[in-house]
């Protein structure tokens, strides 16, 4: 969704992977390259110096600070010279990076920042600058989008209202410790918490308004990351260079250069060494594989893709759902039509193997995911949804072909899926169609323009019956904003007073504390129910794609992302 | 020609407010806003959507926000850009450059490459080699540009290594050495040629045309008649007439080098503003996107004018009162 003009490159990539594939096809075959699939591309010691060309396949929009960027290539970009006061391990828990922290209530949290960390001009970061960041975000003339992650705090609300002229929460102990009081002690107050510090030093005379269009946001931002920004030729390319003075170890590169690469020329950029490391789309990886000078890695991601039906209607005045939409709403019908879908031969053709079947609305590598074993896994089993069809009551009554419903009407399952330049989508949309079809229900497909689409599925439009969709999770884990009666997002409309109550419990500190154990249990649970009633089919979650030249070495991924670029280093 | 140019001045006004104001109804009418695309829960949250379309005032009446619009821009105010969340005419002037580099280096290869064949074919109509030329031209004309950018890069950047595969510039020089220029030119000849090189069909055809036409005409056969060189009738006299029609091109290739190559730019990450156009859509970001369509459809008109006016210039038949 968020790098919607590169669907339309996508399908030009195609139309010419299959020249380029009949032009070089000689050397490909013959090349047995089993590339290691986990990390570790050059062997031995590290090695000093050097020069790293780091790829991004879309321009970033130049909002290159973390309290103002909006798409995820800027972040990518921030993350090379910025990092973050609190990280996350592979599990997806927060652990102490600059800052440090203790807490008894998980209300009040004291936290202790490492002291010398130097900002990139030189100035020492100091909590100041961290108050700094709350301020700004929860000023009212704030344009960027991370409100949500201050709003908790104590008295931003007040703050932001123009009530009080600081934010009372926020207790500065000295200049590396700070208290940081709560509205309500919650069990993800951490993880929601902002944790990037803004440079007072430099922004301090910026009014708040101005800030994401200052140059310090621009064309010279500065971090307290590995790497310092050297030079941002705009929408093309950055060229960083080594922070000497940064806090957390050596860094081994000299220099790294980002540049932008279009989908088209990923693959010959990678063959001829232009790039030593690029995130691929799952289309291009199977090119990028016989490549002899290239390691593929992956690791697992945080996004899942499902097929929604429509279960009722959204009120966004009063925030609940208002009306039941009957037609989805046999239990039996959903799981019938999942049974009908060969999940594995539909990821396996459209993601190439980058991808794999998902039984619930939790990525896989979340600490509170179920196991599988656990759950009903909708093996695909044509014969099961037949008859699970024939015992509801879906019957050909009038000898077309398809099934009519109990009623003995005409029934038709509409389906919608997103159109955006991708070929692939319509061809992967056709294909679950058919599943359908195949168990005897009549379906219809529709393709819609993806910026339309979005709005009929949020206004509950009667033209959507069940639709394809997406979604990314962050480090925390609660699916509430997804999945509640009273939440927009929760497109489906389910309406599940029972697991509405599981969620909640699970946040709420009376009953789980700070056992993590025990949160995992009510969520284990909760996806016992949502994987039992299937108000959306679960289809599969994906994973991200890395590629690698061999002379690059240090680069480790987990399910947070990339290990820190100073332990990155290159052979020659 | 003053009253006439002033005439035509003050009729593109109402044009102008016309093309706005369809311009305006058909953006607003495509379905999402510059917010549908922030649906993103680690992101963001349904509250600052709803509390941002305030900000922006996507929820007044059409009418309202026209009149907003139009207002700021008669200021010269162009507003904000909500993608790149700075002023417009900034984002603009930052890749105008870039644009108008690659523009006018892909109009000098279209001018030579025509002036050659063009010259050739109408010397030698209806030869092979004419004919050659003639189905050249007709075939570059077919290939999608993408497709030829596709190639380009395939064959000259990765294979032979002669240009690099994207960009506008080297990032590790300097700015404003001499190694600066050189590398933006090595960076844009590529996009350049492909550029340059596919459109060249009108060009050559229409000097073609010309010069069969002027051949046949009674100052060549009193020219021959006189002994002079059939070389020199074609390169002195011939040519001089039939490069005037040409002239009236110009002003339509005025719009074109702003306009940029959306397509082009975008496959050799060359950050102009045909990419910024195809984004401005993408993305709805209806500051830009506004402010891009009116320059565009004001630098049309000025080169329709601006043509109109050198063919009185260079053809004093025409009169303009």
């Amino acid at each position: 969704m968020k790098n919607k003009s590169l669907f339309l490159l996508l399908a030009m990539l195609l139309v010419v992977s299959a020249f380029l594939a009949a032009c070089g096809g000689g050397s490909s075959s013959e090349t047995s390259n089993e590339s290691d699939t986990k990390e570790k591309a050059a062997e031995g010691e590290p090695q000093k110096g050097g020069t790293l060309v780091y790829g991004i396949d879309a321009p970033p929009e130049g909002l290159f600070n973390a309290a103002f960027y909006g798409i995820q290539t800027d972040a990518e970009v921030i993350s090379l010279y910025d990092e973050a006061l609190i990280e996350y391990n592979e599990k997806l828990e927060p652990i102490p990076n600059v800052a440090s922290w203790e807490t008894e209530d998980n209300k009040v949290f004291t936290f202790t920042f490492k002291e010398g960390v130097k900002w990139h001009n030189g100035e020492e970061l100091t909590v100041n600058d961290w108050v700094f960041a709350f301020e700004t975000i929860a000023n009212k003339d704030y344009d960027g989008p991370r409100y949500t992650n201050v709003q908790t705090i104590e008295g931003a609300e007040a703050f932001r209202n123009g009530e009080a002229d600081s934010i009372s929460g926020l207790e500065v102990i000295s200049d590396y410790e700070i208290k940081i009081t709560f509205d309500e002690a919650r069990v993800n107050n951490l993880t929601n918490l902002w944790a990037y510090p803004l440079p007072e030093s430099v922004l301090g005379d910026v009014p708040v308004a101005e800030m994401s269009a200052s140059e310090w946001v621009r064309t010279t931002p500065i971090g307290i990351g590995p790497f310092k920004v050297d030079k941002i030729v705009p929408g093309e390319s950055v060229e960083f260079s080594r922070n000497d003075e940064y806090w957390n170890g050596d860094v081994n590169l000299d220099k790294i250069i980002l540049r932008v690469i279009d989908n088209t020329s990923v693959v010959g950029a990678l063959q001829n060494g232009d790039v030593d490391m690029i995130s691929l789309q799952p289309v291009t990886a199977p090119e990028v594989k016989p490549l002899e000078n290239i390691n593929i890695t992956t690791y697992p991601g945080l996004t899942y893709y499902y097929v929604g039906f429509k279960l009722g209607k959204f009120d966004s005045e009063k925030q609940t759902i208002t009306e039941e939409v009957p037609k989805y709403q046999s239990k039996e019908l959903r799981q019938a039509m999942m049974y009908a879908m060969n999940r594995q031969e539909w990821v396996d053709a459209f993601f190439f193997g980058y991808a794999n079947v998902v039984n619930k609305p939790v990525p896989s590598a979340h600490w509170n995911a179920a196991d599988d074993s656990e759950l009903n896994t909708y093996e695909y089993d044509p014969e099961k949804a037949k008859q699970i069809l024939d015992d509801a009551g879906y019957v050909d009554t009038n000898g077309d072909g398809f099934r009519e419903d109990p009623n003995g009407d005409e029934f038709v399952v509409k389906f919608t899926h997103y159109a955006t330049g991708n070929p692939t989508f319509e061809s992967r949309a056709q294909a679950i169609t058919q599943y359908w079809e195949a168990v005897g229900l009549k379906s219809e497909l529709e393709m819609v323009e993806v910026n339309l689409y979005y709005e009929m599925v949020e206004k509950d439009d009667p033209a959507i019956e069940t639709f394809f969709g997406g979604w990314g999770t962050g480090v925390d884990p609660d699916p509430s904003g997804l999945w509640k009666a009273d939440q927009l997002w929760n497109y489906p409309r389910y309406n599940n007073p029972e697991s509405d109550k599981l969620l909640d419990d699970a946040l709420n500190i009376e009953i789980v504390g700070d056992d993590q154990e025990k949160r995992k249990e009510l969520y284990v649970e909760w996806q016992k129910i949502v994987n039992e009633d299937l108000p959306m089919l679960y289809i599969a979650e994906l994973e991200e794609i890395v590629a690698l030249n061999k002379r690059v070495g240090g680069a480790t991924y987990d399910v947070s992302g990339q290990n820190n670029p100073a332990e990155w280093y290159v052979t020659e | 020609m003053l009253k006439y140019s002033l005439r035509r001045l003050l009729g593109m006004i109402p044009m102008l407010i016309l093309i706005s104001i369809v311009v305006f109804s058909l953006a607003k009418i495509m379905p999402g806003d510059s917010l549908s695309g922030e649906i993103d829960p680690n992101n963001t949250n349904p509250e600052y959507i709803a509390e941002m379309r305030e900000k922006l005032g996507y929820n007044d009446p059409l009418p309202v926000q026209y009149f907003n619009w139009i207002t700021g821009f008669m200021q010269g105010d162009f507003g904000k850009s909500t993608k790149y969340k700075t002023p417009v005419a900034d984002v603009i002037i930052e890749k105008l450059p870039n644009t108008l580099f690659l523009g006018i280096m892909a109009l000098v290869i279209t001018y030579i490459l025509a002036f050659l064949m063009g010259m050739y074919s109408g010397r030698k109509p209806y030869t092979i080699g004419d004919n050659a030329i003639a189905g050249i031209n007709y075939v570059m004309l077919a290939i999608p540009s993408f497709v030829a950018a596709v190639f380009a890069i395939y064959f000259f950047a990765f294979q032979l290594n002669w240009f690099p595969f994207g960009g506008s510039v080297d990032i590790i020089v300097e700015e404003g050495t001499p190694e600066y220029w050189l590398s933006r030119l090595h960076h844009v000849l590529l996009p350049a040629i492909v550029l340059g090189a596919m459109s060249t069909a009108s060009y050559t055809q229409f000097l073609r045309n010309d010069i069969i036409e002027n051949s046949r005409k009674d100052y060549v056969r009193t020219a021959r008649a006189k002994g002079t060189p059939i070389a020199k009738i074609y390169n002195v006299h011939i040519l001089r007439n039939s490069i005037i029609p040409l002239v009236t091109f110009l002003g339509f290739d005025f719009a074109a080098l702003i306009g940029g190559a959306i397509i082009t730019e975008t496959i050799f990450t060359y950050p102009g503003i045909g990419q910024l156009f195809l984004d401005s859509v993408s993305s709805r970001d209806y500051p830009t996107l506004m402010a891009l369509t009116m320059l565009l459809s004001f630098l049309t008109l000025a080169g329709n004018l601006l043509a109109d006016l050198l063919y009185g210039i260079v053809d004093p038949r025409i009169r303009m009162d």
